[in-house]
């Protein structure tokens, strides 16, 4: 529908701030909250025991269409555990139809014959991407939980064998160009990892990490304004749909309504119009 | 004490928390932010059917006060038992239209009376008006009066609702200000 105010749809509005940058071109789902780890920095203080606040996958699979047609550029699917859900594989296959996706993953849901539930997005536009803090393993394993180094290194490589893109995400207290990461990035070099696919960012001290005094304080301002829907709405950044004490924050919520996806996308650049470009880049958030 | 959580500066949404930005706007706001694409449009519409307009406040004040009254919502008559005072309702007038005083002991007017029990076949009844009712207040009042009025009336019902339901707190400035002049 045309507003007649305006004399443009919500259509060529959205698509014109994605391509001034004024809102960014990935949309962000969380599928779910609930995950096989527990880690000390969580944002969403995901565990075996959170509710599971799921995404529908006809919800899922409606978000990647309308953000297609509205104009965004990629797709982002988080959790919680995305690969606990049974559904999973099938559906972002039928999102990277749509759009290219990152699928995030902590990587420890591949051993043996499960490596196909991820290597079936070989070919496809979508790039899985793991969690990796660190090149000593007992490090790594005290924030994500035992055995995550040992599952991660070994998933790796059968996964790049078998032709899937697959990105390494490295959360640290340290500077981001810290020397002591030296060790960890030539650990995913040897992995098969392409230096532009290891993305290294702080702690944002949110949910969990807030708890427990970990990490950056982050304005609005500085977290990545991507739009990120969740089953409890939409939201500023995949940063924003955190929990504390078992309660999803509310700061960083931009509606309840998720779809039609135009209503809080219209919103969000609402929010957004008049910011600098770049300026959630101050912290390195990503 | 609320039966939700009522949102405040910090944890007011991100899409609405210019509503927040002077201070604390209210347990309806603090409750309505929860789901922020309500806020604006609520508090518009509110705003439009309890504020302003051309029957002037003191028939707007008989409409809100009478309205709440009839559906028991403490908050409201609490929060408009005040504003009926400052914009210059007695305080019999006020205690009527609570119904803790006969209509004929504080309205010598009979066409406010009208007024009056027609709101009440409105806000406190259901069906049709009677048509007594009726053929008595159209005989007093314009249509656009009625209309708007009735929006008015119907406004306060949801708002009747919202804070009881919610068992919204009315708050201590408002209840300090009703001691001053006994309509606690």
């Amino acid at each position: 529908m045309t507003d007649l105010l305006a004399g443009t749809t919500p259509r060529e509005r959205i698509g014109e701030a994605i391509r001034e940058g004024v809102l960014p071109g990935r949309v962000w789902l969380y599928s779910n909250y609930h995950c096989n780890l527990a880690c000390s920095y969580c944002l969403t203080e995901s565990s075996p025991r959170s509710a599971r606040r799921e995404l529908d996958p006809a919800t899922m699979i409606e978000v990647a269409r309308q953000a297609r047609d509205l104009g965004f550029t990629g797709l982002g699917v988080t959790g919680g555990e995305p690969f606990l859900l049974p559904w999973l594989p099938e559906v972002v296959g039928e999102m990277a139809r749509e759009l290219p996706v990152v699928l995030l993953t902590n990587g420890t849901l591949f051993a043996g014959d499960r490596i196909e539930r991820a290597a079936v997005f070989a070919g496809h536009d979508v790039a899985i991407q793991i969690s990796l803090d660190s090149h000593i393993p007992d490090v790594n394993d005290m924030a994500r939980g035992s055995d995550n180094f040992a599952k991660v290194v070994e998933a790796v490589p059968r996964l790049v064998e078998r032709g899937v893109t697959i990105r390494i995400a490295t959360t640290t207290a340290w500077s981001l160009d810290d020397a002591r990461l030296d060790p960890l990035k030539q650990l995913v070099a040897d992995l098969g990892i392409r230096p532009e696919n290891h993305l290294v960012r702080p702690i944002v001290r949110r949910g969990r990490a807030d708890e427990v005094a970990l990490g950056v304080n982050a304005e609005p301002a500085d977290i990545p304004s991507e739009l990120t829907v969740t089953a409890d709405g939409a939201f500023w950044g995949s940063f924003g749909p955190t929990v504390r004490r078992g309660r999803l924050d509310s700061d960083l919520l931009v509606s309840r309504t998720v779809l039609p996806l135009a209503v809080p996308a219209e919103t969000l650049i609402g929010l957004l119009r008049g910011m600098p470009p770049g300026t959630d880049a101050r912290l390195g958030i990503r | 004490m609320s039966r939700i959580d009522l949102l405040d500066p910090s944890t007011a949404p991100i899409s609405v928390r210019s509503f927040f930005d002077g201070g604390d706007p209210g347990p309806i706001v603090g409750a309505l932010a929860h789901v922020p694409e309500l806020v604006a449009p609520t508090l518009a519409f509110v705003g439009a059917a309890l504020g302003g307009g051309a029957v002037g406040p003191r028939y707007k004040e008989f409409a809100i006060l009478r309205t709440s009254a009839l559906q028991g919502c403490q908050y409201c008559i609490h929060a408009h038992s005040s504003v009926a005072f400052d914009v210059g309702l007695s305080t019999d007038e006020i205690r009527a239209l609570r119904g803790e005083l006969p209509l004929e002991e504080a309205f010598a007017d009979a066409g406010e009376r009208t007024l009056i029990r027609w709101i009440d076949a409105m806000a406190g009844a259901t069906g049709p008006v009677p048509a007594e009712v009726w053929d008595a207040v159209r005989a007093a009042f314009d249509d656009h009066e009625l209309v708007e009025l009735s929006v008015t009336i119907g406004a306060t019902m949801f708002l009747n609702r919202f804070a009881t339901g919610f068992e919204l707190p009315t708050s201590p400035g408002t209840l300090d200000a009703l001691d001053v002049v006994g309509l606690r």
